[in-house]
């Protein structure tokens, strides 16, 4: 692999917002309470395997995109699972996977945020389905860079 | 979960069974940190001190069977908080790489078998896929802003080449267009590709190697073909 460069998502988002080739308007989700959580893939296993875990980058883009938010207690390398990692949603075992995720949906209603962004397609699938299997339509999940997207400002 | 009091059981233990493993579970305290730690401790009876036990007894059979390694979901906080550093989560995926691979939990198996035989997880064929993309890719073109939208398919020389996560293109076409957006207000010279287009690689949940090298060396193949020097894999 050494012979290509590799992007994460949070690379290539942080270098188009630096080098100013997008543009975010911070008031389309003013009002709203938005918090984060962090798949364990980036953020504690990404530090132990390969010594460096991404904690401060998709905490940055989300504060290029709404100007108040809440963290998650614990957070960063003390974060707790969604209860989707290591392939758990399609392993078949529902009722263990549901039972895990209402630990999560605890955490982000004890932040009082409506809004939860997450960087990975299994949190994210994870946390939505877990909020609609306990039947809690206030609750948002949407994608770190569906946020950066919903807040592009283009010309015309 | 059988128990030990079964006397074959007991004969099956095998103290040297994971000796070569890089894992030093011998110097389990068994302080119980990463039970604490644990998220799924006490679902289905199971805790990530437990299986340390387990391994450190050698009780191959027992562990290969249960369903304690699908459930954890190696998500590491055992591992973070272990005064020994033991990496539990690995010998977790260790542990799952040992099942017969019929047995596999759920759509596992069958979704890396469809990516060996097709490219991907669906099994779905190219035209379906180009068809499903560019359906997409007129939707954003209506969107303010973003007139004359395309998605660039194996574009020679395009300096990034971004994977897709099948439920993407499966039942979730919605979610393909934020990125796309994004590449396009950042006028990126992007492209994504007909054939290795999928991003998830479930040897990494199965325990298998082989498959995971396999989804890498197709995607390294393509950016060869295509002459293209970065990679974002946003799975
Ligand atoms: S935290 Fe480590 S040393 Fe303590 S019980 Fe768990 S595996 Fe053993
Ligand atoms: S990796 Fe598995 S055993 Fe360890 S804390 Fe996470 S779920 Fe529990």
């Amino acid at each position: 692999m050494e012979r290509f460069g590799t992007f994460t998502i949070f690379d290539i988002l942080i270098k188009y917002i630096k080098e100013g080739r997008i543009r975010l308007d911070k008031s389309r989700y003013a009002g709203r309470r938005v918090t984060y959580h962090e798949p364990c893939n980036y953020a504690r296993k990404s530090e132990a395997t390969f010594g460096y875990g991404y904690y401060e980058e998709p905490r940055w883009i989300l504060s290029q995109c709404v100007d108040d938010w809440v963290e998650l207690q614990p957070n960063r390398r003390d974060q707790i699972c969604c209860g989707g990692g290591g392939g758990t949603l399609l392993t078949g075992y529902n009722e263990e996977r549901i039972r895990y995720g209402e630990r999560k949906i605890r955490q982000i209603r004890q932040s009082g945020a409506d809004l939860t962004i997450v960087p990975c397609h299994s949190c994210h699938g994870q946390i939505k389905g877990v909020k609609d299997e306990l039947g809690m339509p206030d609750l948002e999940v949407k994608y770190l860079w569906e946020l950066v997207a919903d807040c592009l400002v283009m010309e015309e | 979960m059988s128990r030990t009091s079964d006397p074959a059981a007991l004969e099956r233990l095998d103290i040297d069974r994971f000796v070569d493993w890089p894992a030093p579970y011998q110097y389990c305290l068994t302080c119980g940190l990463c039970a604490g730690a644990c998220p799924v401790a006490g679902i289905d009876d199971f805790d990530p001190r437990k299986f340390v036990r387990m391994v450190s007894m050698g009780m191959e059979e027992e562990l290969v069977e249960a369903r304690w390694p699908w459930i954890c979901t190696m998500c590491g906080r055992c591992d973070s908080v272990c005064p020994m550093e033991i990496g539990i989560s690995g010998m977790v995926r260790n542990i799952r790489g040992m099942r017969e691979r019929d047995k596999v939990p759920g759509g596992l198996q069958k979704g890396l078998e469809q990516v060996e035989k097709t490219g991907n997880v669906l099994g779905l064929p190219k035209e379906d896929f180009i068809f499903i993309v560019e359906d997409v890719a007129e939707e954003i073109a209506e969107e303010p802003g973003f007139s004359g939208f395309k998605v660039p398919i194996d574009k020679e020389g395009a300096f990034i080449l971004s994977t897709i996560h099948n439920k993407l293109i499966n039942t979730q076409n919605e979610d393909l267009k934020h990125l796309w957006k994004i590449f396009y207000a950042a006028k990126e010279d992007w492209t994504i590709t007909s054939d290795y287009w999928e991003g998830v690689n479930w040897g990494l949940f199965t325990g298998d190697d082989r498959a995971m090298r396999m989804m890498v060396e197709r995607i390294i193949l393509q950016m060869d073909t295509l002459k293209i020097e970065n990679l974002l894999w946003p799975e």
